[in-house]
């Protein structure tokens, strides 16, 4: 394949539609203060103005914290969070609504670091139909951390702020099946389990 | 609603009748949303910025243009993606395929497609954001330089420079992360 073919390749896979939630027109509609279809009831909102609305724009994002939400679905990082709940869950929720009207469950951190370091986990598993992430960061909790799928291929990731430090830590597929990262440092636990390890703050 | 141009729309949201902005949301939803989606890498990261450009697209509809509506708005998006990926702190990404699961896949797509979309999108957020910007903006938006240079004030030599970076960038890392599986 020539490079011309190829690059022709990646720009209609780039062109490919990507699915947007359902339930998206209804939230922007709802976020302006209108019906989602012209039959819709409800009172109509006020007419955008030249000067603007006199409210603030919503935030996107509403947070039980006050740094911007992240979820296991995965969403910007920025600041820090508080520490985390007797359980180790945090549950974010959005004003304007997600996917589900019910709230997710996010990854808990166990302590607030200065230099905490955004780490991202990645396992491409299209024959999956559930990801967990256990690690020594989360006390090997099965039921913390959830990885998110993205759409249209096996792709599921999450992230996690994690203090500098060097954690093992492994994939459950489908609720039964462990798996490590054969690229990285791998161990086994007590019970034989293959385990990985991450370092955060220097090389991996 | 949906034979009903942009500007016949735009005036009747301008007019009172809010509910008619659904329509321009249902229209460029889904190619507003494929360029937040190929610009910010996620799905939570892209609906957010959509989201946010729908809403300011409607909080500001005085000031644009009916006739120039659907590049008025994607010109928000564009902006609001910039902010997004920029607020992202840089992140470490530890990356595992499950080759049991990827050998094993029942869906009806050939596995190498699905491993040539991972690539491709790893790939794509490998680049930095002005190159990515201005890649898709040319070769998947299929703007002309004058349109870029309109939409993100970038003087058209140094979008040249971009995208001639990003496709060099591209190449050299599906070359070399692409696996075969002939």
């Amino acid at each position: 394949m020539t490079d011309h073919d190829e690059l022709e390749r990646v720009i209609e896979t780039l062109k490919e539609p990507v699915n947007i939630d359902s339930s998206f027109d209804r939230r922007v509609m709802s976020a302006i203060g209108a019906p989602a279809s012209p039959e819709g009831s409800g009172p109509e909102a006020a007419p955008p103005s030249l000067h603007g609305a006199a409210e603030p724009l919503p935030s996107a994002r509403k947070s039980v914290w006050l740094s911007p939400r992240w979820t296991i679905r995965l969403s910007p990082l920025g600041g820090l969070l508080a520490a985390a709940a007797v359980a180790g869950i945090i549950l974010a929720t959005s004003s304007l609504t997600r996917r589900n009207e019910s709230t997710e469950p996010v990854a808990a951190l166990p302590e607030l670091h200065e230099s905490a370091n955004a780490t991202q986990f990645v396992l491409v598993a299209p024959e999956a139909d559930s990801v967990l992430l256990v690690g020594d960061f989360n006390d090997w909790g099965l039921t913390t951390t959830r990885l998110a799928r993205q759409p249209g291929d096996g792709v599921w990731f999450v992230t996690v702020v994690l203090p500098p430090g060097r954690y093992r830590y492994a994939f459950i597929v489908n609720g039964t099946t462990w798996r490590s990262n054969p690229a990285t440092q791998v161990t086994e636990d007590e019970f034989g389990r293959p385990n990985s390890v991450v370092t955060v703050g220097g090389v991996i | 609603m949906k034979d009903e141009n942009d500007d016949v729309l735009v005036r009747r949201v301008l007019a009172g009748e809010t509910s008619a902005y659904a329509g321009l949301v249902e229209r460029y939803r889904p190619h507003l949303g494929r360029y937040a989606f190929r610009m910010l890498g996620n799905q939570a990261d892209a609906e957010d910025a959509l989201q946010d450009t729908f809403i300011r697209g409607y909080r500001s509809l005085a000031r644009c243009e009916p006739e120039r509506f659907r590049s008025w708005l994607f010109g928000i998006l564009v902006n609001r993606c910039r902010t997004y990926a920029a607020q992202r702190t840089k992140r470490q990404s530890v990356v595992t395929t499950d080759e049991w699961s990827v050998a094993n896949s029942t869906r009806q797509q050939p596995v190498d497609d699905d491993g040539w979309r991972t690539a491709i999108g790893r790939a794509l957020e490998e680049l930095p954001a002005e190159q990515r910007e201005a890649f898709l903006l040319k070769h998947v938006e299929d703007l002309s330089y004058e349109e870029m240079q309109e939409l993100t004030g970038v003087r058209i030599p140094a979008l040249k420079m971009r995208v001639f970076r990003a496709r060099e960038a591209l190449r050299r890392n599906l070359q070399e992360n692409v696996v075969d599986r002939s």
